[in-house]
């Protein structure tokens, strides 16, 4: 069964490049310059996966609107940002309206894909009836990898894919320390240092709003991020 | 050149103040004048009375040698001994009556401090009366003592007798004694006084028989004019200093209100061009209260401008991003799709050229993104020692493996042992110690060594980064840690210079309560940069 993604984008070209990349890739698209038919389609039908640009036409918060109105129709559907802004303030507001993941509109294509993939895996394996587990523990945080969920204490931590691809890469081997350079390769991201430490920071604070004592990421300054052994 | 303060050029200008006791001495000088000349005009009208008196009188000058007074003996042997003894020796005899009747005349005529003699045709001194010694002089004021070593005062204590030339040489007798009227002023013998004299011929019908000198000294009106400048003197002394005081008040407080207003502007622009508003008199009604609002304005112009270039870098990205974006998709898809191997090449030309564009984006970013982050980052306190000693362990890996224009660097550190605690952010140190250090790498020479050390006093904590090298240029000094100021020249391959790594350093040295600057090392032979950041913000 084909999977169909929804692109809500104002610019033609890049709407347009990203559709003849998913296509290619075997997936059907349907591709939107505004918000308004953009919702009317969902409406009538949703999409399995909906990639929404932030800035639309005249509105620059018109995408975190469309989202809130996705995530009403629907609280599975994985919804993946994409926007200029880089600022955390944007990062951290498009998360809060239960989005899946946010990237910045210089990632490449490749990298948009292998998220696409994992996103829809992630879909699979929650629709699963007999759900087949693939689990990391370490210590009193508890990684499902089917799922792309996190615990920690028993309690579920909301990550984005990415920040999920962070504290695995961190968790699998703890005591390790890992650079930020192979932390970006394993969130299949590009981007620069500062970028991966506010991921990093992002974690940290979701963790501490669960246990104030959480401290199981460590800072090797100068090197890079390892988990606590 | 010279300083030349207000208040000195007001002082300068308040010793043109001094022209007026220069003119009150003026005026005392021409009044003192104004009053001899009365007075020798009122001894000559003495004179004239007294001789009218004695007119037609022939047997009253005739010359009596009776009274034994030393004065006139005295006088008389002068008188001889100038005229070479022509005077003979006339008839001793003299009327009593005549005597008295001449006496009685000059005594109807004494006056206070003046003396009246009558001399006779040969030179004889026939009457003597008065005395030229006022009674009582009035005693010494303070001021007048002070005034002494200044101006001599006038003194009663003067040899009042008759010089030895006094009658003989004196020309206002002889011409008397030839039928004119004359006057004279001399000196005292030993010079202690002045004495004005006035000499009119007594007639007897048209020959003249004798003469009536008048003499009064000049010590009364020396006396006036005395007390006159000592008035004078301490009135202007007063003036003077209230003049004075008043001019170097206002100097002072005008001198005051333009060096607040100076040093208040001086630090109203801070280095990030962040603006305070002057408030010193900015509401003052005056040219200095104009300066202020003048220095306003063009600080504000400033800042205006300085935040509308700090805005460009974030601006220009964020606007860039969409573009970036539509190439790199595009390309993505050319590689992906089925070409020719022709255009292949091609195809990762683009893409090289996009990678750079994508890092030089990303380092425009990081500093907009870092500005926002400084404004809500919280602060901890974390250990600064730590993070020093981590961070350059990583360098040592992430230097050591460089290749190429890089030769392999060494790096010295020099951390204390014990904690350094710091208020502030431990990832934002490390970054600012790590584009410190990637700036220290880049201009260091090669083979040489760079050295970080942290140190801290009570006070604060300071971080220096050495390296050997060329010196800094004195021109860019300040305004290396402003955005986008660079100095590199242009190297070829590498990254990107865009000048903004010593500015997002400077900013983390500002959010940690500090400041970042860099000098020359004494003896030339290299760089450092100084973070001092302090111990409790």
């Amino acid at each position: 069964m084909l999977r169909r993604i929804a692109i809500v984008e104002d610019d033609a070209a890049i709407r347009a490049n990203y559709a003849d990349a998913l296509q290619r890739y075997g997936y059907e698209v349907s591709a939107y310059g505004e918000r308004r038919n953009a919702m009317e389609a969902f409406r009538s039908r949703l999409p399995d996966l909906a990639i929404i640009d932030i800035g639309l036409g005249d509105d620059s918060e018109g995408g975190f609107a469309l989202c809130r109105e996705l995530r009403s129709l629907s609280p599975q559907v994985p919804i993946v940002f994409l926007s200029a802004h880089v600022s955390d303030f944007a990062v951290v507001s498009g998360l809060r309206l239960g989005a899946d993941d946010y990237l910045t509109k210089g990632v490449s294509l490749p990298h948009l894909l292998a998220r696409i993939a994992a996103l829809f895996r992630r879909v699979d394996a929650l629709a699963e009836s007999k759900p087949v587990e693939e689990r990391i523990v370490r210590g009193d945080m508890e990684l499902d990898l089917k799922r792309f969920s996190a615990q920690w204490k028993g309690r579920r931590i909301e990550l984005t894919l990415t920040e999920f691809w962070i504290v695995h890469s961190l968790a699998r081997h703890p005591g390790h320390v890992k650079s930020r350079d192979q932390l970006m390769r394993d969130a299949e991201l590009v981007v620069d240092d500062a970028t991966v430490t506010s991921h990093v920071k992002r974690v940290r604070a979701k963790f501490v709003v669960a246990d104030p004592a959480f401290d199981a990421i460590e800072t090797a300054y100068g090197l890079g991020y390892r988990w606590k052994a | 050149m010279t300083r030349f303060p207000l208040r000195a050029k007001l002082a300068l200008v308040a010793l043109a103040l001094l022209v007026l006791p220069w003119a009150g001495w003026r005026y005392v000088r021409e009044m003192e004048r104004f009053l001899l000349a009365a007075q020798a005009e009122t001894l000559a009208a003495t004179a004239r009375a007294v001789a009218t008196a004695l007119h037609e009188r022939p047997n009253l000058l005739a010359y009596r040698a009776r009274s034994e007074s030393g004065l006139r003996i005295e006088a008389e042997r002068e008188l001889q001994r100038l005229t070479g003894g022509v005077i003979g020796h006339e008839d001793p005899t003299r009327d009593a009556e005549a005597d008295a009747e001449i006496t009685a005349i000059l005594k109807g005529l004494e006056r206070a401090s003046s003396r009246i003699w009558v001399v006779s045709r040969d030179y004889h001194v026939l009457a003597l009366a008065g005395s030229l010694k006022r009674p009582d002089p009035a005693p010494d004021s303070i001021a007048e003592r002070a005034l002494g070593w200044l101006l001599a005062p006038p003194t009663e204590d003067f040899d009042d007798a008759i010089a030895e030339d006094a009658i003989a040489a004196g020309r206002e007798v002889s011409a008397a004694l030839q039928g004119a009227a004359s006057a004279r002023t001399r000196n005292t013998r030993d010079g202690r006084a002045v004495v004005a004299s006035a000499a009119h011929p007594i007639w007897v019908g048209d020959q003249v028989h004798g003469a009536v000198v008048v003499e009064e000294t000049t010590n009364r009106i020396a006396s006036l004019r005395s007390q006159a400048l000592e008035r004078l003197l301490v009135a202007t002394l007063v003036v003077f200093a209230l003049v004075a005081a008043m001019l170097l008040w206002f100097a002072t407080r005008i001198s005051n209100r333009i060096r607040r207003l100076s040093d208040e502007a001086e630090t109203a622009i801070d280095a990030r061009g962040r603006v305070t508003r002057l408030t010193t008199a900015s509401d003052a009604a005056d040219e200095i209260g104009d300066l202020s609002l003048s220095f306003t304005t063009v600080l504000g112009r400033l800042a205006r401008y300085n935040t509308y270039l700090e805005a460009l870098a974030s601006r220009l990205s964020h606007e860039l991003r969409t573009p970036l974006a539509v190439v790199r998709s595009s390309l993505d898809n050319l590689h992906a799709a089925r070409t020719p191997d022709e255009t292949r090449t091609y195809v990762s030309r683009a893409e090289e050229g996009l990678a750079r564009l994508s890092s030089i984006l990303s380092r425009m970013t990081e500093a907009s993104r870092l500005e926002q982050g400084l404004s809500t980052a919280a602060r901890e306190r974390f250990d600064a020692a730590a993070v020093v000693r981590g961070c350059v362990e990583g360098y040592r890996l992430a230097y050591g493996k460089a290749q190429g224009a890089l030769a392999p660097r060494g790096f010295e550190v020099s951390v204390p042992a014990a904690p350094v605690p710091v208020l502030g952010a431990a990832d934002l140190l490390a970054q600012m110690l790590d584009k410190l250090v990637e700036n220290a790498v880049d201009f260091a020479a090669s083979g040489s060594k760079v050295r970080v050390l942290l140190a801290s006093n009570e006070h604060e904590v300071v971080l220096r980064v050495e390296n050997e090298g060329s010196a800094l240029p004195d021109s860019i000094r300040d305004s290396l840690f402003d955005s986008m100021v660079s100095v590199r020249s242009e190297q070829s391959g590498g990254v990107p210079h865009l000048g903004l790594g010593l500015y997002i350093a400077r900013l983390i040295a500002e959010f940690h309560g500090g400041a970042l600057h860099a000098e020359n090392l004494p003896g030339g032979g290299g760089v450092v940069f100084e973070a001092r950041l302090s111990r409790t913000v």
